[in-house]
């Protein structure tokens, strides 16, 4: 739907802040971290991605956008040998997510692989204060009378209510905190892509279910406002453009309109870069393009990097 | 008057030359024909050769290296296919012999200062292959907590935490095939189920681990899945049919290569022993390669490192490879053929790695007609997901060609091991019988790096 995140905040009783929160926000801003050599690194990642990865002319987004991906998180990992506690994390991918809950006597489920999981030893602390928390009460969910909010869902039976990330980690796994998610939009066609505003619902569906699914192994099954809030992070990208989203769950009593609401703080259509050219553009023998990554912007990066680290520096 | 007196000199018969002394001698008159060569386009040996020299001047003047490969590989013709993961008997020995390569069994010997001392409270590192593992915990069966807290890193004698590490890698091997849940393994494609997820994850973490020690990685540049191709002439044979019949055609080979995992880097790795040294023989086959058995198939002459010529991280400092399902060692043992196994790994290290330094020397402008300057080393790992044998690969000639070969000493070397297990089996959600060698060896590779850095 084309509101799509909207729809989102509505099915998870969640309210938007736009922007990062100011917790990653100084973690970008802290010179100590050394951001800046880093930007001739990243430059250097996006031109093998884009440019150099292939013996053909140019490689295809099949190709780039996992590329990309590897070569930026491969970079956020060398900064390990700054802070050793980074090395408490795994990636698993092609992680399988499963979360039930009911929303105003809807019963409402989230499935599916959710691309790439990064896991902490540690969770992430919450971002948002408790007042910013209980001041949530009153914000009201927006709805699309006339139009129901489960509008574009699947209708199934469900027989088992599956409950858990605990489905896709056995018991007794060590880095048992889902820390940030990765969606990589990487199908060639355009139309096979999900469009920014689907992408953002998306990520919000799947962080939302990842949370909760965390939320009803630590506290039980129960319906109850968390005394610790469960952060959980997540980046979307289709090799050019970037969403960041933040999205902290203070509350698993979702049947009822009021009450605490969570938090999602979202940072949209960020661009890397503005163009990658393969082949130099030459018309009437003159170089009009040269060849290369033009309109890099390392903020986007820095943004990246601050999610990485959020949560153990 | 003046005339009646010349005629009488010139009458007793006398040439007639110029009376003014030849002071200097005259300026060399420029040749008044062209000088007489071969014809370019006769059918005949020199005008072969000839054609040959020109061919071999366009590449050695090309202006980039872009344009040498270009040149280099313009001319497709029928070639040998090499794949480095072969099934073949004894498929080491050919490619050795088409390679040139010496194979030394063990790890090169590394200066002393380039090992890292393990665990030693700060003395000074041990020369040579003296043994280190006195406070190296033998049998990790034992749990990892062996209490080695790392020193500040900005310290002269930095030691490796071999319990982190260890539990590093259990880690990674615990997840992808104990606690992530995942669905059956494809048919025959169980290596991309569990083995080849897990030698990712160890592979990342251990390098994001060991960036602190190693500058290089720190600027080093990680593939998943990159392409690694190389073309080049070798001996000769007389074509057997077709409407070139009969005439003398260089062997050509091509090697299209997909390790697992490559790490690339900007700085090349140090040479283990000099350009000239001769550390044993090149076996020779009497046989056509054909006979191995190896295919002909005629398509693109590529010359690949895993990017473009642009890319400032041109060097390799370790490949990594996985065996797939069809060289199993159980299928070895069930055809009675054991003593192959080895002979997989061996041959995969070997060309993977001719291939691989091979193509980054034509990356620097070297080629056969121009023979690399200074040795090109790098290092793979080929594992099935529990056996690890290690490989260390100096390319000290690239003249392979009928004429080059002929008076060219140097050999390429490839120092081997055989495969060792890591670890013995994975049961509820413990390691057995991890072995702290291979660890170690792989972490010894990963630490590699110029003597300045």
């Amino acid at each position: 739907l084309f509101p799509g995140v909207r729809q989102a905040q509505w099915l998870t009783k969640t309210k938007r802040v736009e922007g990062l929160p100011p917790a990653v926000q100084g973690i970008m801003d802290n010179p100590a971290h050394g951001l800046q050599e880093l930007e001739e690194r990243v430059k250097h990642a996006v031109s093998h991605a884009r440019l150099w990865d292939t013996a053909e002319v140019a490689p295809r987004r099949e190709q780039y956008c996992p590329v990309l991906f590897e070569n930026l998180i491969h970079i956020c990992r060398l900064m390990s040998g700054k802070y050793p506690s980074l090395s408490k994390r795994m990636l698993a991918r092609n992680c399988r997510i499963a979360a039930t809950w009911e929303r105003e006597s809807i019963l409402l489920q989230v499935r599916g692989l959710s691309g790439i999981l990064m896991n902490s030893v540690t969770p992430i602390p919450p971002v948002a204060s408790k007042e910013e928390i209980l001041a949530t009460k009153e914000h009201v969910l927006e709805t699309f009378y006339p139009i129901a909010p489960t509008i574009d869902l699947q209708e199934v039976n469900v027989y088992k209510e599956l409950n858990d990330t605990g489905q896709c980690f056995a018991d007794g796994y060590p880095y048992s905190h889902p820390h940030t998610l990765f969606f990589l939009e990487s199908a060639n066609v355009r139309t096979d892509r999900f469009r920014p505003e689907q992408l953002r619902a998306k990520m919000l569906m799947f962080a939302f279910g990842n949370a909760l699914a965390k939320a009803k192994v630590l506290h039980g099954n129960d319906p109850k406002v968390l005394e610790q809030p469960v952060v959980v992070q997540s980046v979307g990208t289709d090799g050019q453009l970037f969403q960041f989203m933040v999205f902290q769950l203070n509350t698993t009593d979702l049947v009822s309109n009021d009450g605490v609401k969570n938090l999602v703080w979202i940072d949209s259509d960020q661009n890397l870069y503005e163009k990658a050219q393969c082949v130099p553009e030459v018309k009437k023998r003159v170089v009009t393009k040269p060849a290369g990554i033009s309109g890099f912007q390392p903020d986007t990066f820095k943004k990246f990097l601050a999610l990485y680290l959020h949560g153990t520096v | 008057m003046a005339a009646l007196g010349a005629r009488r000199l010139l009458r007793p018969g006398r040439r007639w030359f110029s009376e003014t002394v030849p002071v200097a001698p005259s300026p060399p008159a420029s040749p008044p024909y062209p000088p007489v060569v071969a014809s370019i386009t006769a059918k005949s040996k020199a005008a072969k050769s000839r054609r040959l020299q020109r061919f071999k001047q366009r590449v050695h003047a090309a202006a980039t290296v872009e344009e040498k490969l270009r040149l280099y590989g313009k001319l497709q013709r029928p070639k040998y296919t090499v794949y480095p993961q072969t099934f073949a008997l004894n498929a080491d020995r050919w490619y050795r012999s088409f390679t040139k390569t010496v194979l030394v069994p063990g790890m090169p010997p590394r200066a002393a200062a380039a090992k890292p001392p393990v665990a030693a409270a700060g003395t000074t590192p041990e020369a040579g292959s003296a043994p280190e593992p006195g406070a190296e915990a033998p049998g990790a069966a034992e749990a990892p907590e062996a209490a080695k807290t790392p020193e500040p890193t900005a310290g002269a004698a930095p030691y490796l935490d071999m319990g982190e590490l260890r539990s590093l890698a259990c880690d990674a091997l615990l997840q992808e095939s104990f606690y992530q849940n995942k669905k059956r393994p494809f048919l025959y494609r169980d290596q991309d189920h569990t083995p080849g997820p897990f030698l990712t994850q160890l592979v990342s973490t251990l390098a994001a681990f060991l960036s602190r020690r190693n500058p290089l990685l720190a600027a080093s540049s990680l593939d998943l899945n990159p392409e690694v191709n190389y073309y080049w002439h070798h001996g000769e044979e007389v074509v057997a049919h077709g409407h070139r019949k009969g005439r003398v055609d260089p062997v050509r080979f091509q090697i299209d290569d997909n390790p697992h995992l490559q790490i690339r880097v900007p700085k090349q790795l140090p040479e283990v022993v000099p350009l000239e040294s001769d550390l044993g023989d090149v076996p020779v086959i009497d046989h056509k390669p054909s006979k191995l058995p190896l295919f002909k198939k005629q398509y693109e002459n590529k010359v690949f490192i895993g990017s473009k010529v642009a890319d400032p991280c041109c060097y390799g400092h370790t490949q990594f490879h996985l065996l797939p399902d069809k060289l199993k060692r159980e299928r070895f043992i069930r055809a009675c053929l054991e003593d192959q196994i080895e002979v997989v790994y061996r041959s995969n290290g070997i060309a993977s790695l001719f291939a691989w330094t091979a193509a980054q020397a034509m990356y620097q402008g070297f080629w056969s007609e121009a023979d690399v300057t200074r040795p090109f080393v790098s290092q793979a790992v080929v594992t099935d997901g529990k056996y690890f044998a290690f490989f260390c690969y100096q390319l000290n000639t690239l003249a392979l060609t009928a004429e080059t070969i002929k008076n060219n000493p140097r050999k390429n070397i490839c120092w081997g091991t055989d495969s060792k297990p890591l670890y013995d089996v994975v049961e509820d959600g413990n390691v057995k019988g991890f072995n702290d060698e291979v660890l170690l060896q792989l972490v010894r590779f990963l630490l590699n790096r110029p003597k300045e850095l």
